[in-house]
């Protein structure tokens, strides 16, 4: 698929409440800059994170998700991100089994107090997305646009 | 396959079918009958003395029965089911998730050695592991290293392949797939009364046949039934377009047997779904 014209990778990063989503808000108040190419998804455990949103997300165009929430032992909801483990280490294998690169999808444990950790995690995800490229497997649109013949 | 003692089985369970139809102890016996081809047969409902005759026990017995007892769930009498190993396995499967009462169930065991279906060759349990009644003797179980090796061997072979060869694979097979959802109906896994594939709202799993929506239909079935798939090979054996679809649900199960320790499901009466719990000591590989 050739690479369109000042394409930006779109990265969907779903964070917890309690954790990651209050991070990137400290990272904000201390005035840190992170890519403006990850959006943000409130959610309020990571264990909320249906693992067909994922598969969602690349379907509707995302080149990259994120998945993060608090360090193992401090969900705010005691046990939420043990099943947010399990769940994830198993989704993406089936994701790479399926032929996604393993760099698309990625988990992650980002504090409230971790504003920095969550700066440079972002800025080193888009930094790896944007040297893969676009993604176009499982993309609804480039199936729309003709698939394989477009490239 | 020894002919006369799956002929004396055959008989065995008749008289035993015909026995317990007569003393009142079922409702009705599911088993498998004749069907116009010599070679398949068809899920058989006996609900009178006289009909238990007409159940048959041979190689061409594939079908999984356990799920039938779904459509009963409040009966008069117990349900009589014929089960081999894997059909008792999806018996506990729909104990274990609640869909089914044991004590509704009257289970006829039957050693199985093996039936014309390509999933019976690594077969881990060929005997029934719960049962009420056993016909004949218990038949000779795989050797556990002929079992392991063959279990997971064909995923493994898979995964040595290149990120992209695998991608065109699967979107090669999900071209095919014509989303008459048969793996779902016929999985012991897949009990939800309402699916999540027949909601009409927008964001479940979109209607339209194309290979994205395959995708995602065949990926959310691999994860909601790989923690608790029995490996009956069901899903395959229905598919009308034949897509590997074991290959997924066992990538799920191979990689709880390596990340969570050694796991089968339906073997134990009582256990919970791999992901239904969680454990401290788990790997954590997301830093």
């Amino acid at each position: 698929m050739s690479v369109e014209k000042n394409w930006e990778p779109k990265i969907i990063a779903f964070t917890c409440n309690w954790c990651t989503y209050t991070g990137a808000d400290l990272a904000g108040l201390n005035r840190m800059k992170y890519p403006e190419n990850v959006h943000l998804v409130r959610v309020p455990c990571s264990s909320r994170v249906n693992p067909q949103f994922i598969l969602r997300a690349f379907q509707k165009g995302c080149d990259g998700v994120m998945v993060c929430g608090c360090h193992p032992g401090d969900c705010h909801y005691a046990t939420g991100n043990y099943f947010t483990r399990r769940r994830f280490m198993l989704m993406k294998r089936l994701l790479e089994y399926n032929g996604i690169d393993p760099q698309r999808f990625q988990a992650r444990w980002i504090s409230g107090s971790e504003a920095a950790k969550f700066r440079d995690t972002m800025t080193q995800v888009t930094a790896q997305i944007r040297e893969l490229g676009p993604n176009s497997k499982f993309q609804e649109k480039w199936y729309q646009e003709g698939g394989p013949e477009n490239e | 396959m020894n002919d006369t003692l799956e002929i004396k089985r055959e008989a065995q369970l008749r008289e035993t079918a015909r026995r317990l139809l007569e003393d009142g102890t079922v409702g009705y016996i599911i088993g498998w009958g004749t069907t116009r081809f010599e070679d398949k047969t068809a899920p058989l409902f006996a609900a009178k003395p006289e009909e238990a005759d007409r159940l048959v026990w041979n190689e061409y017995c594939i079908n999984s029965l356990a799920k039938y007892s779904l459509d009963d769930k409040y009966p008069e009498k117990k349900i009589g089911i014929c089960v081999r190993g894997c059909d008792s396995r999806a018996v506990n499967r729909l104990v274990n998730d609640k869909q089914i009462e044991r004590e509704n169930l009257f289970l006829i065991g039957m050693p199985c050695s093996g039936k014309e279906n390509s999933v019976c060759e690594g077969c881990s349990h060929k005997n029934p592991v719960v049962y009420d009644i056993l016909i004949g003797e218990p038949v000779e179980e795989n050797t556990e290293e002929k079992a392991s090796a063959e279990r997971f061997r064909e995923i493994e072979e898979f995964e040595k392949m290149s990120p992209d060869e695998r991608y065109e694979f699967w979107a090669k097979q999900y071209d095919k797939c014509i989303r008459c959802y048969a793996c779902r109906n016929i999985c012991p896994a897949c009990s939800c009364k309402e699916c999540y594939a027949d909601q009409y709202m927008v964001g479940w799993q979109g209607k339209q046949n194309n290979r994205a929506e395959s995708q995602v239909y065949g990926l959310t079935r691999a994860y909601h039934v790989g923690d608790r798939c029995i490996e009956c090979g069901e899903c395959e054996r229905v598919c009308p377009m034949g897509l590997p679809i074991m290959r997924q649900t066992k990538k799920m199960l191979k990689d709880i047997n390596d990340l969570f320790g050694n796991y089968e499901c339906g073997v134990e009466s009582e256990r919970a779904p791999v992901l239904g719990e969680y454990d401290l000591t788990d790997r954590d590989e997301f830093m």
